[in-house]
């Protein structure tokens, strides 16, 4: 008797779990949509964004500190950028093992390498492990938002012009489709626009003529343009991020609710199983009852 | 004819849309447009943006901080923020001004979040001001 109210409590608990990662999933699944909109929501503007700067550098010589490289790079500032939350599968601890790996290969040419964590797991992880980081952000897991992007752009910024480090990478999961993220490490600063690939019908570079007027001096633009520059790429790998975060997540939980379902259904096998033991016992009992009363 | 593109980071507000007529909010002052004009590359101020349709409809919205580039083919602004007037609350914009400019009197603001707060000021007035401005 008490076998089968285990189990039928066992089968309740186990469906409102089901139900719970369920819902998850589907939440998962509306703030992914969410995240890729907004990531092809930036386009036009980095685009634009990165085309005008091209305007600009046809006739005028480009230079400003957040491009020239310094001559040995020596002390960088690894940026990781993880989420503030949990349940989303490998999401984090593949940046982590990604990390440690970077650190034990990496470590050993550089004359100083530091932290800055984005999102709690990070922080917390590498607290654990006594890494110290000279700045940490949390509370990410709201929207992100171009806002919340150049803020922490700024602190990259600063500490970049400062003079304290030669470049500045950030660790982050890059988002390849809904079900696959893959942890990657981009050099944020100095800018090299070189990498930036101009897509066919960016490189005609519409309509641009030599005696361009300019308001204020070229120079002052470009300052503010290439500042501008940097903060879209931030904004585009946290978007990445958030997106990969979600995706990580719903396949999580999609996961999960399976895992569920099967476990159920096992429960309830053995719980039809010994019911039906029960009653062909008893029915013999009552029936060789019978037998001995003839 | 000319084309007007209009991006902010999170959204496309305006693509390519036959103008024309356009005003912008240049940082040297107020820019008017019309086709035609020769290529310039200007920042912009927050202010106002005002544009005319082909089809003579006009339209206004509220820009912060950007760029307009003038081109033969159209002009691509590129703005921090682009809002329009049903989106604008008028309370919490006050309480948000309010709240830098006690800020601004009452704390020794280093000179960078001094100018930060100033931007944000004038963002905010840029947007109450787009609720009075008549076409």
């Amino acid at each position: 008797m008490a076998a089968l109210k285990e189990i039928r409590a066992r089968i309740e608990t186990t469906k409102n779990t089901q139900q719970i990662t369920k819902a998850m999933k589907l939440v998962s699944a509306a703030k992914l949509r969410k995240a890729q909109h907004q990531i092809v929501n930036m386009r036009p503007y980095a685009q634009t964004l990165l085309k005008i700067i091209a305007d600009i550098a046809v006739t005028q010589r480009v230079s400003h500190p957040l491009m020239t490289p310094h001559a040995e790079v020596k002390r960088v500032l690894v940026v990781v950028l993880t989420s503030d939350r949990g349940l989303c599968g490998g999401f984090n601890s593949q940046i982590h093992k990604f990390t440690d790996q970077w650190i034990k290969q990496n470590s050993s040419q550089y004359s100083k390498v530091d932290f800055m964590f984005i999102g709690r797991r990070a922080a917390d992880y590498f607290a654990r492990k006594g890494v110290r980081s000279v700045e940490t952000m949390l509370k990410l897991d709201k929207d992100v938002s171009y806002g919340l992007a150049s803020k922490v752009a700024e602190r990259m910024m600063k500490n970049y012009l400062s003079g304290a480090y030669d470049e500045v990478k950030l660790i982050y999961n890059e988002f390849k489709s809904a079900i696959s993220q893959r942890p990657v490490i981009e050099t944020l600063l100095p800018v090299d626009l070189s990498k930036q690939s101009f897509s066919a019908q960016d490189t005609k570079v519409a309509g641009f003529s030599l005696d361009m007027i300019f308001e204020p001096k070229p120079e002052q633009i470009i300052d503010q343009m290439l500042v501008k520059h940097f903060s879209v790429q931030v904004y585009r790998c946290m978007c990445e991020s958030v997106a990969a975060e979600h995706g990580a997540r719903m396949t999580a939980m999609e996961n999960a609710t399976n895992n569920a379902k099967e476990v159920v259904s096992k429960l309830t096998l053995s719980y039809n199983k010994l019911r039906q033991e029960k009653i062909t016992t008893e029915l013999t009992e009552i029936v060789s009852g019978a037998e001995a009363l003839k | 004819m000319f084309k007007l593109n209009l991006v902010t980071p999170e959204k496309k507000v305006v693509m390519d849309q036959e103008l024309a007529e356009i005003t912008l909010p240049a940082f040297a002052g107020e820019l008017n447009i019309l086709p035609g004009h020769s290529p310039l590359l200007t920042t912009l101020a927050a202010g106002i943006l005002k544009y005319k349709l082909k089809s003579g409809e006009s339209k206004k919205m509220a820009l912060s901080w950007g760029y307009c580039q003038v081109s033969s083919e159209g002009v691509n602004v590129l703005a921090e923020i682009a809002v329009e007037s049903d989106e604008i609350d008028v309370k919490v914009i006050q309480e948000n001004l309010k709240g830098f400019e006690r800020k601004l009197i009452a704390e020794h603001l280093n000179d960078e979040d001094w100018s930060k707060a100033h931007h944000e000021i004038e963002r905010l007035k840029a947007e109450l001001n787009l609720l009075n401005v008549k076409h």
